[in-house]
Formats: C-alpha cells, sequence, structure tokens
C-alpha cells in the first residue's frame, strides 16, 4: 500500500536569517535556518534546500512554494509572494488559534500585528525609522557588551537595577552605552535598560493597533527572554510561548498560505 | 485605448510655458499661487493669469530648499523653496507676483521667505483658524477684500462684477466637471483611473481656465461614450481611499507603489484632489461672497477641529469613502506636515473598523521598500478580507 503525501513549503529571507518550513499535508514536517547572506535568491534557496534535506525530498515534490521577508521580492523559487506580515498572522494562528495579537521583532524592524479568528489580518503597525528595536540593534548591544546574542536575555533578567537608556538609534545608544560602562554602570544593570527602552517603543507600536489576548511574540529576537519579559511588563500581558523556533513563524505561515493557494489552484484536494 | 482628450490635454500643457511666455510680452501678468484658500476666480476676474505652483517628489530640490530652512520643516515646503531657489521651472520662470493663503502656517512661512531670500513679489490672504464662527467670517471677508485690492493695483483695473460672474461660471462649471470624472473613475467600467483624473486636474492648474472647461466638456463626452460599452469583470480588488498630506504633481512614490501592486485608488479627499473642487457655492458674485464660500467649504486639514462630531473635514472622509466604495484608507501624510500627522491617530478611531494604513514619508527612494511592504500587506489584508476567507 502507497500513500502519497502533499508537501507545501514557505521560505522567509530576512535580512538577517533566512528559514524555511515544509509541511507534509497539515503537519511541520521539516525546517531550515541559516544566517542569509548579500544573495537573497541564493539564502532562501539554502534555507529550502536544508529543510529539504532534513525531510528527505527533492523540491519537484514540494506541491507549492510561497516565498515572504525582504526577499519575497525576488524569489524565483517560489510560486507566489506573500509579505511576512500575513505570513506571521498565519503562523501564529496555525499553532495557536486563540492568538489575537503579534510582536514580531525581526533583523530589520518590528511589527504589532492583529488577526482575527482565521489568522486574518485585521490591523498593523510597523515600525519606521530605523534599527531600535530590532535583532540588529540587538546585535550591536552583544558586540559592545562581547557576549553571545543568545545570551542576552538572561543577562539583562539578572539585572539589580535598570539603568534608563534614552537613545534609540543604534548609533548613539552604542555611544550611550560605552559611556554609561565608564561610568562604572553594571552591565547587566544597563542591558536591562535597553531592553526596557526598546519594551517600550514597542509599545508605541500599539498604541494605534490596540491589544487582544491572546499575545503571541514570533521573530528572532523573541528567543530572548529578557525581551519577552520587558514586553509582557510593558504591555501589561502575558505572552504565549510558541512551541516551536519562533524565527520559523513567518515561514510556517508562507507554508500554510501555500497550502492554501494549491487548494484553490486546484493542485490539492 | 486611452482617451484622446487626455492627450489633447497634455498637449496643451506642453505648450504652455510658451504661450505663457507670449502672454506676458503682450503685457499680461501672471499669478502664482499655493495652499488652499487662494480664491482664483477674483485672479481670473481681473485678467490676471492663475497658475499653481508647488511640485513634490524631488529629494534634490528638498536639499536646494533645506539650505534656507531646517530639515525640520515640511518636505513640500522644502522643495517648494528649492523651486523658487532654483527658478528652474517653466511656470516659477513666469511669475510676476506669489499668491500664498496662510491655512498652513508652514505655506504662509514659504511667502515670507521667498520674498526675503529671492525677492519674489508676494502677497498674503489671512485666513481664520475659527473659521465656522461668524469673527472668523467678518476676517476673512476683510482679509479677500485686501487681497482683492492689492492684486487690483497689480493688475492695474478695478474688478467688475461682469468679470467676476463670468469667472465664477468657469470654475463652476470646472468643480461640477471634476467631480462628474471622479465620479466616473471610481465605477467598475471607469473610462478613465483616479491616475489620469489626477493629472487632468493638475494639468487644469496650468491652462486658461476656460480653455480647460472645453477640454473638460469634451473629455467626459468622451468618458460617457466609453460608459455604454460593456463592463469588463473585475477581479477582486482593493479599492484604496487616499488621505492625508497632499500629492502634489511630481510626488509618484505612494501611487505607483499601490498601482504596482495591484491595488485601486478610487478616491481622495487631498487638498490636491478632490476636496479642492468640493462645496464651493459662491452665492454672491462679491469678494464677500467669494470669501464666504471658500471658508464654508470643507476644512484643511491644518485647520482646527472646532468640534469633532461636526468637523467638516472628517463629516466629508466619511461621506466619500461610502460614495466612492472604499475598502480601505491609505493615510499619507509628510515628513514634518503637522497638519496631518497630528491628525491621523483621531482619523483612524473616527473611522471605526475601516481598514486604516498610514505611511509616513519624504521625497526619497530610501523607504520605497518599507512602503512596499505595507502596502502590499494592506492590499493583502483587503483582499483576503474579501477573497481569502474563502481560501484559508
Ligand atoms: S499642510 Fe502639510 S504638506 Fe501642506 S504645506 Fe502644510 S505642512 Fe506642508
Amino acid at each position: 500500500m502507497s500513500f502519497s503525501y502533499n508537501y507545501f513549503a514557505g521560505v522567509d529571507v530576512g535580512s538577517l536569517a533566512a528559514k524555511a518550513v515544509i509541511l507534509k499535508d497539515g503537519d511541520i514536517f521539516a525546517t531550515g535556518l541559516l544566517k542569509s547572506g548579500v544573495n537573497s535568491v541564493e539564502s532562501g534557496l539554502s534555507a529550502l534546500n536544508l529543510a529539504l534535506d532534513a525531510a528527505g525530498l527533492k523540491k519537484e515534490d514540494l506541491t507549492y512554494i510561497v516565498g515572504t521577508g525582504y526577499g519575497r521580492v525576488s524569489a524565483p523559487y517560489a510560486n507566489k509572494a506573500v509579505t511576512e506580515i500575513t505570513c506571521h498572522a498565519k503562523g501564529a494562528n496555525y499553532l495557536h488559534p486563540t492568538v489575537r495579537t503579534i510582536i514580531d521583532m525581526g533583523g530589520q524592524d518590528c511589527k504589532a500585528i492583529r488577526i482575527d479568528e482565521d489568522g486574518a489580518v485585521v490591523d498593523f503597525a510597523m515600525n519606521d525609522k530605523c534599527a531600535a528595536g530590532t535583532g540588529r540593534f540587538l546585535e550591536v548591544m552583544a558586540e559592545v557588551f562581547k557576549v553571545k546574542l543568545d545570551d542576552l536575555g538572561a543577562i539583562a533578567l539578572s539585572a539589580t537595577d535598570t539603568v534608563p537608556m534614552s537613545s534609540t538609534c543604534t548609533v548613539f545608544a552604542e555611544s550611550e552605552t560605552i559611556s554609561l560602562v565608564a561610568r562604572g554602570e553594571k552591565p547587566e544593570n544597563i542591558l536591562n535598560g535597553i531592553h526596557h527602552s526598546i519594551a517600550n517603543r514597542i509599545a508605541g507600536l500599539f498604541s494605534r493597533v490596540g491589544i487582544a489576548s491572546d499575545v503571541f511574540f514570533s521573530g528572532g529576537v523573541a528567543k530572548n527572554t529578557g525581551m519577552k519579559s520587558a514586553i509582557e511588563q510593558a504591555l501589561k500581558v502575558t505572552i504565549v510561548r510558541p512551541e516551536i523556533d519562533p524565527q520559523l513563524i513567518g515561514a510556517l505561515g508562507a507554508a500554510v498560505i501555500a497550502r492554501s493557494f494549491a487548494k484553490k489552484e486546484g493542485l490539492w484536494a | 485605448m486611452g482617451l484622446k482628450t487626455l492627450d489633447k490635454i497634455s498637449a496643451a500643457l506642453q505648450s504652455r510655458p510658451l504661450e505663457l511666455e507670449q502672454l506676458r510680452k503682450e503685457g499680461k501678468k501672471v499669478v502664482g499661487w499655493l495652499a488652499y484658500n487662494i480664491p482664483e476666480e477674483i485672479i481670473y476676474a481681473l485678467g490676471l493669469i492663475p497658475i499653481r505652483v508647488g511640485q513634490g517628489g524631488d529629494g534634490r530640490l528638498v536639499e536646494v530648499g533645506a539650505r534656507h530652512i531646517s530639515t525640520k520643516n515640511c518636505v513640500f515646503v522644502r522643495q517648494a523653496l528649492g523651486q523658487f531657489a532654483e527658478k528652474t521651472d517653466p511656470y516659477i520662470q513666469q511669475l510676476d507676483l506669489v499668491a500664498i493663503d496662510a491655512t498652513c502656517i508652514q505655506l504662509y512661512r514659504l511667502e515670507e521667505l521667498i520674498n526675503f531670500y529671492f525677492g519674489y513679489k508676494t502677497v498674503v490672504l489671512g485666513v481664520p483658524r475659527n473659521f465656522a464662527t461668524k469673527e472668523g467670517h467678518e476676517y476673512f471677508r476683510k482679509e479677500v477684500e485686501f487681497f482683492t485690492k492689492k492684486l487690483e493695483e497689480f493688475a492695474g483695473v478695478t474688478l467688475e462684477q461682469s468679470k467676476l460672474e463670468e469667472a465664477i461660471d468657469i470654475y463652476d462649471g470646472i468643480r461640477e466637471a471634476i467631480k462628474t470624472l471622479y465620479k466616473y473613475q471610481s465605477l467598475d467600467n471607469a473610462p478613465l483611473s483616479w491616475r489620469e483624473v489626477s493629472s487632468v486636474i493638475n494639468a487644469g492648474y496650468n491652462l486658461d481656465r476656460a480653455h480647460y472647461l472645453e477640454l473638460l466638456k469634451e473629455l467626459i463626452v468622451e468618458a460617457e461614450a466609453k460608459l455604454s460599452e460593456p463592463s469588463r469583470r473585475r477581479e477582486v480588488e482593493a479599492r484604496i481611499f487616499l488621505s492625508g498630506s497632499l500629492i502634489p504633481p511630481g510626488d509618484t512614490k505612494l501611487v505607483d507603489i499601490i498601482e504596482q501592486l495591484g491595488g485601486r485608488i478610487v478616491g481622495d479627499d487631498l487638498w490636491s484632489g478632490l476636496n479642492f473642487f468640493l462645496n464651493l457655492e459662491i452665492k454672491e458674485p462679491t469678494p464677500y461672497g467669494v470669501a464666504d464660500a471658500y471658508l464654508d467649504r470643507v476644512p484643511h486639514g491644518s485647520l482646527p477641529y472646532l468640534d469633532l462630531k461636526s468637523d467638516g473635514r472628517l463629516a466629508n472622509l466619511k461621506h466619500q469613502l461610502q460614495e466612492f466604495g472604499a475598502d480601505g484608507i491609505i493615510y499619507h501624510t509628510l515628513r514634518y506636515c503637522d497638519a496631518f500627522t497630528f491628525k491621523a491617530g483621531e482619523t483612524k478611531e473616527v473611522l471605526g473598523k475601516l481598514p486604516f494604513l498610514e505611511i509616513h514619508t519624504e521625497y526619497s527612494g530610501s523607504d520605497f521598500e518599507a512602503i512596499r511592504t505595507r502596502v502590499e500587506a494592506f492590499i493583502e489584508m483587503i483582499k483576503s478580507k474579501k477573497e481569502i476567507a474563502e481560501l484559508v
């Protein structure tokens, strides 16, 4: 007896990482994640190949591919391109149908997304200006303190105090941090201040779109426990934890949408 | 196939700078004007040639303007200042006088600056903040009267009632025609697009108004003939309404993005768009009558809310959204345009559940991708409301 499955892929190429998720019919089957390079097509393909290898599949086995993230505009391997906003909404809804609010913090921007019970976006706002409140900002801070990016949140959580940080521009924040260190402030307290200052800016994004439970945190920065806690305090909410790597949510949503497109186009019953 | 009259209009526009040059040689005078409340009828009735100036979308000119003012001033004003400074624009070259009204305080400053730095001859028209009151009307009547006197001196003639009546007729005709074109562009079987209507409006500000009215009439006849053709079936579309800061000629970034992503603009309440032509009913052909009519129309965003519930701009916005069957609104604000930026939040709240996207931008390409992502997601959101419900 032979079973034939349908496979759908979502590929999310962001500024810092490329991600891919493969769905086997309706279930998450394989994932791929790597640092993205300057060539977004190559990055997307590498992430997809990583997921295909993990799944033991070939690209031809995929029924439909949706590309997302800033790399979606040039993703020749994808059947369609959908924005990361729509994809994060679908990804969060797939994992937690009760989610109504998403905070997505990626490498170069941050988004506040409101969704309905079907995972359709009803409103959203994106940070406008700069790298403040993004993965890139935290990367710079990790370099300043010579610690691993992954440890940043835990260090902040060990703080005994919060040193206020007034700059939100990455360049100014870097020099402000250096002068705070020179003043003798403890790194963990400075980092705690940085996390809270970012969280407060994120709270500002929600003033336009509002918040409703459940609240979900996606994107690379969502792995940072210090940021999660600072946002929970700033927004006075409890954040739902995804059971997969939060950095994969956009690619997951893209795969879910790929499945829907395949159905609509009669490629899958 | 596009409408032939549109080609005629662009041809007329092409030859207009030369025509103006010739007219000036014959002794005619050109009045460049800017803002929302300059009563063009009076300029025209005095035998002067009104030309609306001010363009957008040119980062280089913004930098030229910024040599004289702060980079924290409205980007449109910075570019306008750049244009006045450089004097390479074929219309700016033809100006004998510049009239600016004080509806938006930043434009009012522009008047002072072009006079101070570059010696342009200018005239200012004061605009009251409390525009709905009796005192506000009295003030504006006096301002229009003073404005008329200044122009009379400049033109060397006195305003004749018959000439003003003639001018009002022409302008009423133009207003009606533009409203008709707006209606047509929003239909399923639209004979022309919003972008085309917008370029027709912009052309009109430079052409001779009587000639322009003839062209508009011709355009409407041609458009109506197309309306009777069978309607094309359109796919699920995202019908976008534009609001916020002006989108002047030359500033095509947002419109290009919306159209490239498959959105369809179906209306606006911009002062560079439809609002300018709405609710202007001159009951008495005198400067006072003209003043009252201008003050009573849809207020410009830089004027205060007198009462949020009865605010004319918001009431008009709600009405137009319905009229044009908009699925969502893109509220566009220019960097340092306080007038509209301050009002974005309230506008969104007043409109309730209608999909609302704020785009804050300026005249450079650096935010192109960021805007593109937002607009694309917004269009997806609208379309998914209409279509993806069945998809997922
Ligand atoms: S209303 Fe806004 S865009 Fe227009 S001149 Fe004033 S500040 Fe500039």
